[in-house]
């Protein structure tokens, strides 16, 4: 059974050297290890955005489409507050904290009135909350060009040839830290208990004494720090722009179906996978100018493949 | 044979709306109006067939407005290679994108309606980058079509050259539009999609196809949007990427829950919100980004509160009016 | 593009202080003093704000110019009605913006427009209307390419063509790596030009376009790096510029290549934007006169702006633009008969026949001309972006490719050479 789950770590791994081999035979090492690099520092971004809606899924049934409105406006606050000269620390805090605000508003208040429905009913509600904040967020803040620096942009080492920076590596090494983290939280708390509990049936887990309320609480929190961070990055590595990070969430969700909505790790390798795929089929003429759709393509084939026989027999709950 | 032709107090209403919008509405109109309720129309279609698909099925189909993408790509395409009049472009442009919406939800109307849900995202999203990386023809040479410099005319249908003509037409598709989706429920694939509704389980032991009627629901919605594609194509003359974002597909999914996906009623409300309000908006001075705001709510109450939308809360509180006056009157 | 409220208020202070006349004399119109009284004469005008930009700027400066013009006698005792639009970087809203300033009123000339993607929407209802474009922020080749807009900036093709010309004359480019958008009439119009510029002299060129909707800008900085260029082009709005500008100070790429830019860098906030790692190191072609020369017109429009503008309209390139296409058109209604002022197809024609007004911002005549292409602006300036600012490197120089060829025919006509 062990040799299973590995069996899909090393699929995704065989993937992107296969990739990497193909589109880079012939060509430079280090062009190509600049490639993998930036790849894999893309793709830990795609990662990240897919962990944070995994995490909330598994807990409570809901997909989160709101994930990255919140992000996107604790960028802005993060932004704002260093504009009127606060210490940028604050402005961090600031960032997590608001998102977390706005996660928990929708999680305490909304979510729950929407418990019994299908889940396809829940996510499309959360895009109307994501719809809410976008557009206060576009609202109060006009469209201008704004940046987000970190200092941990100035630090960089040279990893393959390309230099990669401490926020790109912290990005990374989140990733990682993050989903040994919530496997610990699951496995070995008492709260990560109840959560699996709630998320196998929540009305059996409420019959049964789990306090219902207080672990969905707790899940949503989590959601909302991790939505922050995520904003954050985004806004410091991509663009500090509403509307693009919040639809970030798509080539997110993409990174999510890649674990099925269940497994954290193969939501990193798949992730990771994507980024390196995308930025490796530079290197093919052909194919060079449609790269971007490789996120999309890449969950689209995951879905169908494990969907594979599936008889649908007893549709109605979902 | 009379049910398939009765027709109900609701489809009077909507034929004696359709009738005012087609006979009066040109004429008052100023020709920023006439643009916008062209659009309007155009995306009146394309609401309708997610609707339908939603309400009657309980599929979910976020790529609606990349369909629409298909549609008008391949009308901008035929008309700029061909010669063939409107209504040919027209009916290829929807017959094509019915096929390639197929192609793309085949597989995946197997699966649980989140899985569906999800994959027409992945196809809003890679349909975003096709657009943004081959733009729409414009009269150029090869394949795609593209050339710099101004776009080559496109030919409006021989019956409706001008601007008011054109928003009848438009207007009389999205009636015929309607039409067709209703035709469909009165008659063998209406019954098989309520029982599919009821218990896919039930609908396989009585017999029938699931997979089929499924996949002939998707191919309605896919027809509808590749046509409203080839209207709006037809209404500005040329098409830009930025119209078909994912972004959008996913927009209009939540008007068409928020206007109400079971009734023509609910459709209509949804494109008035999604095209008239704006514009409207616009006119007042008002920031459009809080349309956003006004979108979301509007979700929201209709996901918890109201399950039909704001027009099977208004439908809802007329039957209740109707009843009361009854009751007083008895 | 805007930056932030302090920066745009340095701008202003830094403007204020320049032009030592700016609060005394403005000279707009007939400059008599006299609020004017008579019927409006009505003109529109559209520009593009929304994600992923700002270009309110022209219509901006047109509006204070036209403001100050009303406060100065008007268009012989008439005043302009200006009513502006917003595109929303949408093509519908743009086509609904034009039925509504063109169809719905009675509008005499369009002026100061500045948008992404207007011109390629309402190119051919311009045509069928009748009515001519005096243009001023435009990025596209439909701006260009037909008959009824004409523009007083230059586009992203001669800006390019001015860079590129630059770098291989005196920075020995040999192979450029054209980074642009993968819109038709954007990038892949002005980077075609830079690669038949560049074969033409010995070189070569590539095209690295983007989609500007793509989040990460890496993997374009890396297919330019894998071109086996030895300059590096940045045909991007300042936005996306930045973006890429960042990633390359990321991968610490300065000196391995000489870095240019068409005009959307020359903007005040930039050099503070791209930091003291740039500063020395990034050609910028500028479409119009640079601040520093400060002729005459530079000031006036730096004083209309003080007067009759806004305090936060922008105070850059795109906004002079403005001014000029403001000043152009009523230099031209000023010459026109009284009775015909509300004449669209009047108007129309003594726009088209505007020849020889000249400007200290601008390094050639500006002319429109009855033709399908106008671009009266193709000379320029290069600069370098430096600490605080930017400093002169080349003064007007005329950009030389056989894509001018039929524009210098029709100025030989005109007698302008």
């Amino acid at each position: 059974m062990a040799l299973a789950r590995y069996k899909n770590w090393l699929l995704w791994a065989v993937l992107m050297a296969v990739v990497i081999g193909w589109f880079g035979w012939g060509g430079r090492p280090q062009m190509v290890g600049l490639f993998v690099a930036s790849g894999l520092a893309v793709g830990s971004l795609y990662a990240l955005g897919g962990i944070g809606i995994v995490v909330l899924y598994r807990a409570t049934g809901v997909l989160n489409f709101a994930g990255g409105a919140a992000g996107a406006a604790g960028a802005m606050t993060a932004w704002q507050l260093s504009e009127w000269g606060l210490w940028d620390p604050i402005g961090w805090l600031a960032c997590l904290a608001v998102a977390l605000a706005i996660t928990l508003v929708y999680g305490r208040l909304i979510a729950p009135r929407l418990a019994w429905r299908e889940t396809v009913v829940k996510a499309v509600a959360t895009l109307g909350f994501a719809l809410i904040v976008l557009g206060l967020v576009s609202f109060l803040w006009i469209d201008d060009p704004r940046a987000i620096t970190l200092p941990t942009d100035g630090i960089g080492v040279r990893i393959l040839g390309m230099r990669i920076t401490a926020t790109r590596l912290i990005v990374f090494a989140a990733s990682i830290l993050i989903v040994f983290g919530i496997w610990l939280f699951l496995a070995r708390t008492r709260v990560g208990l109840q959560m699996r509990a709630l998320a196998n049936d929540r009305d059996l887990a409420a019959l049964m004494g789990i306090p219902i309320l207080r672990v969905e609480t707790i899940a949503w929190g989590i959601s909302g720090v991790l939505a922050g961070f995520t904003g954050l990055m985004f806004a410091d590595l991509i663009r500090l722009e509403p509307t693009v990070i919040t639809f970030m969430v798509i080539p997110s969700i993409a990174a999510a179906i890649c674990g099925r909505l269940e497994n954290l790790t193969v939501v990193l390798l798949g992730g990771l996978s994507m980024g390196v795929i995308e930025n490796m089929l530079t290197l093919s003429p052909v194919l060079r100018g449609v790269r971007p759709i490789a996120p999309f393509v890449i969950a689209a084939l995951v879905l169908l493949y494990y969907q594979r026989g599936q008889r649908l027999t007893f549709g109605g709950r979902d | 044979m009379k049910r398939l032709f009765h027709v109900t107090p609701s489809g009077w209403a909507g034929f004696a709306l359709a009738a005012f919008a087609i006979v009066v509405l040109p004429g008052l109109s100023s020709s920023y109006w006439l643009s916008v309720f062209t659009s309007a129309g155009c995306f009146l279609l394309a609401i309708s067939g997610v609707a339908f698909l939603y309400a009657r099925l309980g599929m979910v189909s976020l790529t609606q407005v990349g369909l629409m993408g298909v549609g008008g790509w391949v009308a901008l395409r035929l008309n700029h290679a061909f010669d063939f009049p409107f209504e040919v472009n027209l009916a290829l442009a929807a017959l094509s994108t019915m096929v390639f919406g197929w192609v793309l939800a085949l597989p995946a109307l197997r699966m649980r309606g989140l899985y569906l849900a999800l994959v027409t995202l992945m196809a809003a999203g890679g349909l975003e980058i096709l657009f943004a990386t081959f733009q729409f023809p414009n009269g150029g040479e090869g394949f795609w079509g593209v050339k710099t410099g101004s776009s080559d005319p496109f030919r409006r249908p021989f019956l409706a050259q001008s601007a008011e003509d054109y928003l009848r037409y438009v207007l009389i598709c999205a009636v015929l539009g309607f039409l067709f989706i209703e035709l469909h429920r009165r008659l063998q694939p209406g019954r098989a999609w309520a029982l599919i509704r009821r218990s896919e389980a039930a609908a396989m032991a009585a017999g029938v196809n699931v997979t089929l009627y499924k996949t002939w629901a998707f191919g309605i919605t896919g027809l509808l949007g590749g046509a409203a594609g080839a209207l709006l194509a037809g209404s500005l003359g040329l098409l830009d990427d930025g119209t078909f974002r994912a972004s959008e597909s996913v927009m209009i999914f939540a008007l068409a829950v928020v206007g109400g996906a079971r009734s023509w009623q609910g459709a209509l409300i949804a494109a008035i919100l999604y095209k008239v309000l704006p514009a409207l908006l616009n006119i007042w001075g008002v920031y459009a980004d809080l349309s956003f705001v006004i979108f979301g709510a509007g979700l929201l109450h209709a996901v918890i509160t109201a399950p039909d939308g704001l027009a099977g809360q208004a439908l809802g509180g007329l039957k209740a009016l109707l009843r009361g006056k009854d009751r007083r009157d008895a | 593009m805007r930056y932030g409220k302090t920066l745009r208020m340095a701008a202003a202070v830094l403007l204020a202080s320049l032009g030592t006349q700016a609060m005394a004399d403005v000279s707009c119109g007939l400059n008599n003093g006299q609020a004017a009284t008579g019927a409006p004469i009505i003109v529109g005008g559209i520009y593009g704000d929304a994600a992923p930009g700002d270009w309110s700027s022209s219509t901006d400066s047109a509006a204070a110019y036209f403001r100050c013009v009303n406060a100065n006698g008007g268009i012989n005792g008439r005043p302009i009605d200006y009513r502006v639009e917003n595109d929303q970087w949408n093509p519908e809203a743009a086509a609904q913006a034009a039925a509504l300033l063109v169809n719905d009123t009675p509008t005499v000339a369009m002026v100061g427009n500045g948008s992404f993607i207007e011109m390629a929407v309402n190119a051919n209802t311009y045509e069928q209307a009748g009515i001519m474009v005096m243009a001023s922020a435009c990025a596209i080749s439909e701006c260009f390419e037909t008959p009824n807009i004409v523009s007083t900036n230059q586009g992203p093709l001669p800006s390019n063509l001015g860079a590129a010309q630059y770098a291989q004359e005196e920075l020995g480019a040999q192979h450029i790596a054209c980074i642009g958008l993968n819109i038709p009439d954007n990038g892949v119009w002005s980077c075609q030009a830079v690669q038949d510029f560049m074969r033409s002299r010995g070189g070569d060129a590539t095209a690295v376009l983007i989609n500007p909707g793509a989040p990460d800008v890496n993997s374009a900085l890396l297919e330019a790096m894998a071109s086996g260029a030895d300059t590096i082009l940045i045909n991007q709005p300042a936005g996306i510029a930045l973006a890429i500008l960042s990633a390359a100070e990321e991968q610490d790429l300065r000196d391995q290549y000489d870095w240019i830019a068409p005009t959307p860098l020359y903007d005040l906030s930039v050099p503070a934007a791209v930091g003291e790692y740039w500063w020395g190191h990034i050609y910028v072609n500028a479409e119009l006169a640079p601040l520093q020369v400060n002729g005459p017109d530079a000031q006036n429009w730096a004083a209309v702006l003080d007067q009759y503008g806004r305090a936060d309209d922008p105070r850059d390139t795109f906004g002079q633009a403005g001014y000029l296409s403001a000043r152009f058109f009523v230099q031209a209604m000023l010459q026109m008969d009284p009775a015909q002022l509300d004449d669209r197809a009047a108007v129309g024609a003594a726009i088209r026949g505007i020849s020889g007004y000249t400007s200290d911002l601008m390094c050639g005549p500006y002319y429109v001309g009855d033709a399908d292409f106008h671009m009266p602006n193709h000379a320029g300036y290069m600069v370098k972006i430096v600490e605080g600012g930017f400093e002169i490197v080349r003064d007007c120089y005329e950009y030389d490719s056989p894509y001018f060829a039929p524009h210098i025919a029709l100025e030989t006509a005109l007698g302008l050479r």
